[in-house]
């Protein structure tokens, strides 16, 4: 039927098309505060009260906005490293794993290089993390692609062999003498990432975090290798007959959301806990994979995703002080978002199949 | 016209459209659309893929609503808002995929959904199997045919299931019948008790429209042919009083109809250029229910369009993967240009100078999730215009898909729509722009046109005709022999994973390779 007569052959997105993209980024959120709403309403408090309580909290001064964007950071290094694989087709789960790596590789250099060197730490640091993220992820990726391991065993075994090391190291080799347990000493403050509204904690890392996300968004639109990587994510066997290496692709995003996730470690521990303790990250992986999910690998997606999740966590944090709501409250939202962040994009595509002659 | 059966033995209408109006986006699907079926009449509707005419009858059939215009029924007009509706009237479709249910019994089948009971309704109610198994007999007999009730649907011939579902029609009530290309999945002899069939429901009152592709078909069994062409009605005539030549020139819009005959096309190439894609002695282990290849030899010279004709699975799909580098050949060579190419990857062969058209359009020809640009450009994105260095520009990438599709003349929405919302014939352009604008010396095509519609199969056609002209090389694999004889300067045969003959293709009847590729291919197992 569809070449019976068209009209229009403009390649810009229609008014109504936005909106379903609109929908289908917020359509997550909405069940999710209902679901809130419910539960609220039944240990008796006023879902509304709660809600504009988690709103002020969030984002009622600058100084919670501002709590508010140094949650997001972290999220918009581990959202990107997801993303750059899963538009690839990979389910890469190992990013947990190269974030925690990252982020020690970046506070030992943040320590043990001579403090007089000044910024160029901050720079080696940086480099440093991207390295040994780009090697952990690079053995899954050239496993999955040579030999056709299952990519999400493999990831998800090494975030363990990930806490595993880091745990050994903190405790062991890069123990602090100083403080107690399960931390390396702190980095210099040369080292120290720029506070960009003191006394909150954010961070330069934000920057660097959105222009991580700018890169990602000019690597999936205007480089050969992030379309290559795309094609490779529709279709496989297309990427094949074409004449795209799908092995050389899935190498390279895995090593990609290495350095990304490696980075992501760096802004963490020179910009907000000034080293590497154990318990390093509380799941910033994971919570990424869901922003990645929740804003379809887009950019801006993803930096609405971010902050929006940096938001649920910095009211969560301070909003028992001032009410009767458990923190599970906010872990039960940022579930239910992920859950049907996933089912939106299964019936996306269902309904995109369906629509095929 | 014997009208005993019906209702209304003095209606001029039976099933009539009028101005039928359906949009889906921005496509027009039917266009101001009116038809008009006489009672007792068979009425044949043809067009390409995609004309229009799946959207009519499911019009037709309170699937769909119309934009604007009305249904006709008995010279009256009505609505349907729904499927059942429609059956209540007396309509009912026959579906190209039978709608059966594979682990009951055909009189099982025949009765769902509107059970003979023996008792009144309540709780003791029991099917009245004897009733049904009756009426079963009594429409099989009045239809001509020997129905073996106690079989189970799925393990029955399908002609079978399509006669069942004829009469399971009839049994409730049907008047109005309505079939889907039902010759597409029938054997020669098997067509022919179809229509015998047709016609005798014709003359005990029915009224029948079907839906066909070939036109040779429409000119025996029909009435009377209406043609939609582009979402609108472009003919309509008595079949008495037109022909094939017509009828076909009204489908394609008018073009060249001398493609749609079968016939030899115009050549200029003699058969002693150098070898552009030599094959020597090939081994390779098999797919999944296929052959392996055994000793495969044959060569392809400058300006030449090459036939492989073979029965699927027979060592062909393995053979066009060994020559384009998307599968590894245990043993012997494939040259290219000269060149060993045994061992090259996909992406070096075509650097050298080999295209391919994929048989599996939707899985390997195409990403059909993937947008129509990103589908053309696939494959010539990392280098010049459209690649530079590191970076990609993203308005020679528009521009380059523009020209292409344009090359070619796909129709399409927009660049950014999923290639999956193109017709298969538009598709199967689609692959086509893409692969020549790489400018290849050699192309592997399989299976151009499956799937493809008349007018879609012409310029697919003179695309590689003009491909070979301007001396370009073409190995083709068909399982059209008739398409093969038409394009090809000579054809190879193949069967069990052997070249089994070869001939030129002046002075070769379709029969004798026909036997080739049978007769061979069993006496090897």
């Amino acid at each position: 039927m569809a070449d019976a007569s068209v009209e229009s052959q403009s390649s810009a997105m229609s008014p109504s098309l936005w909106f379903e993209k609109g929908f289908g980024l917020a359509f997550p959120f909405i069940v999710a505060l209902v679901v809130a709403a419910v539960i609220l309403l039944v240990i008796g408090e006023n879902p509304i009260d709660i809600f504009s309580l988690m709103a002020k909290e969030s984002f009622g001064s600058e100084r919670r906005i501002a709590a508010t964007l140094s949650a997001a950071t972290p999220l918009l290094f581990t959202a990107v490293a997801t993303a750059i694989c899963f538009r690839t087709g990979v389910f890469n789960v190992g990013v947990e794993g190269a974030f925690v790596v990252g982020g020690i590789a970046a506070a030992f250099i943040g320590f043990s290089l001579p403090a007089g060197m000044g910024f160029a730490i901050i720079l080696c640091a940086f480099a440093f993390a991207a390295l040994v993220g780009a090697i952990w992820l690079y053995i899954p990726g050239v496993l999955l692609a040579k030999l056709q391991v299952d990519e999400v065993v493999s990831t998800l075994m090494l975030n363990f062999v990930a806490f595993g090391v880091t745990g050994y190291l903190v405790n062991g080799p890069l123990l602090s003498e100083v403080s107690g347990n399960n931390v390396t000493p702190p980095v210099h403050e040369a080292a120290e990432l720029t506070r960009l509204m003191p006394p909150s904690t954010l961070h330069a890392g934000f920057i660097v975090g959105i222009l991580v996300v700018i890169a990602y968004a000019v690597w999936t639109r205007r480089t050969p290798t992030g379309f290559s990587a795309a094609m490779v994510g529709y279709s496989q066997r297309f990427s094949r007959a074409v004449g795209i290496s799908v092995p050389a692709s899935i190498i390279l995003v895995m090593v990609l959301s290495g350095v990304v996730a490696g980075f992501g470690g760096a802004s963490h521990a020179l910009g907000q806990l000034h080293r590497f303790s154990d318990g390093f990250s509380p799941g910033y992986g994971f919570t990424g994979m869901a922003v990645a999910l929740l804003g379809r690998n887009s950019a801006i997606g993803i930096v609405l995703g971010a902050i929006l999740f940096g938001a649920l966590a910095s009211a969560g944090t301070t909003i028992q002080l001032f009410s009767n709501i458990p923190l599970d409250l906010v872990n039960i939202i940022q579930g239910t978002v992920m859950i049907f962040a996933v089912v939106e994009i299964g019936r996306l595509r269902l309904l995109t199949r369906r629509a095929a002659p | 016209m014997a009208e005993a059966a019906t209702a209304r033995a003095d209606a001029t209408v039976r099933l009539g459209a009028r101005n039928i109006s359906k949009s889906y986006g921005p496509v027009r699907a039917n266009r101001d659309i009116s038809l008009s079926v006489a009672p007792g009449e068979i009425h044949a509707i043809v067009g390409e893929n995609g004309a229009g005419k799946s959207t009519l009858m499911r019009i037709l059939q309170g699937m769909e609503h119309p934009d604007s215009g009305a249904i006709i029924v008995d010279d009256q007009e009505v609505r349907f808002s729904q499927p059942q509706q429609a059956l209540e009237t007396g309509i009912g479709m026959v579906h190209q995929e039978f709608m059966l249910a594979p682990d009951l019994t055909l009189l099982e089948n025949l009765v769902l959904g509107d059970e003979p009971v023996s008792l009144a309704a309540g709780p003791l109610s029991r099917i009245d199997w004897a009733q049904a198994l009756q009426s079963g007999e009594e429409l099989a007999k009045k239809t001509g045919v020997t129905v073996d009730w106690r079989r189970r649907a799925g393990g029955t011939p399908v002609h079978i299931q399509q006669t069942v579902e004829i009469i399971r029609l009839l049994r409730r009530g049907t008047r109005i019948l309505i079939l889907d290309e039902p010759t597409a999945v029938l054997a020669p002899q098997q067509v022919e008790d179809l229509f015998v069939l047709l016609r005798n429901l014709r003359d005990a009152g029915t009224t029948i429209l079907f839906i066909s592709h070939k036109l040779k078909e429409v000119v025996a069994l029909a009435d009377r042919v209406t043609v939609i062409r582009r979402g609108e009605v472009s003919h309509s005539a008595n079949v008495a009083e037109t022909d094939s030549d017509t009828i076909a020139r009204y489908i394609v819009g008018g073009n060249d109809t001398s493609l749609i005959e079968t016939g030899r096309a115009s050549r200029s190439g003699t058969g002693d250029g150098e070898v552009v894609l030599n094959v020597a002695g090939l081994e390779a282990p098999s797919l999944e229910k296929s052959h392996p290849l055994h000793d495969v030899s044959l060569s392809v010279r400058k300006g030449e369009i090459v036939g492989l004709a073979a029965v699927s699975g027979n060592g062909q799909d393995e053979l066009v993967e060994c020559l384009v580098g998307l599968r590894s050949a245990s043993k012997g060579r494939v040259e290219l240009l000269g060149g060993n190419v045994t061992h090259a990857t996909n992406g070096e062969r075509r650097r050298k100078g080999i295209a391919y058209i994929s048989a599996d359009r939707r899985h390997e020809g195409l990403a059909t999730l993937a947008p129509v640009e990103d589908n053309v450009v696939a494959g010539s994105h990392d280098r010049p215009p459209i690649g530079k260095g590191m970076f990609l520009s993203l308005k020679q990438k528009r521009r380059v898909a523009t020209e292409r599709l344009a090359s070619v003349d796909v129709r399409y929405g927009r660049l950014s729509d999923p290639v999956s919302s193109l017709s298969g014939g538009n598709q199967q352009r689609l692959v086509f722009a893409r692969e020549i604008a790489s400018d290849p010396k050699v192309m592997v095509v399989s299976q151009p046109t499956r799937g493809v519609d008349l007018n879609g199969i012409a310029a697919i056609h003179n695309l590689l005709l003009q491909f070979r002209d301007d001396g370009g090389s073409v190995l083709l694999v068909s399982e059209e022999l008739e398409e093969l004889l038409y394009l090809c300067d000579r054809i190879v045969v193949m069967a069990a994973g052997r070249i089994v003959g070869e001939a030129p293709v002046k002075g070769t009847d379709i029969a004798e390779i026909g036997r080739m590729m049978v007769i061979q291919g069993h006496a090897d197992g």
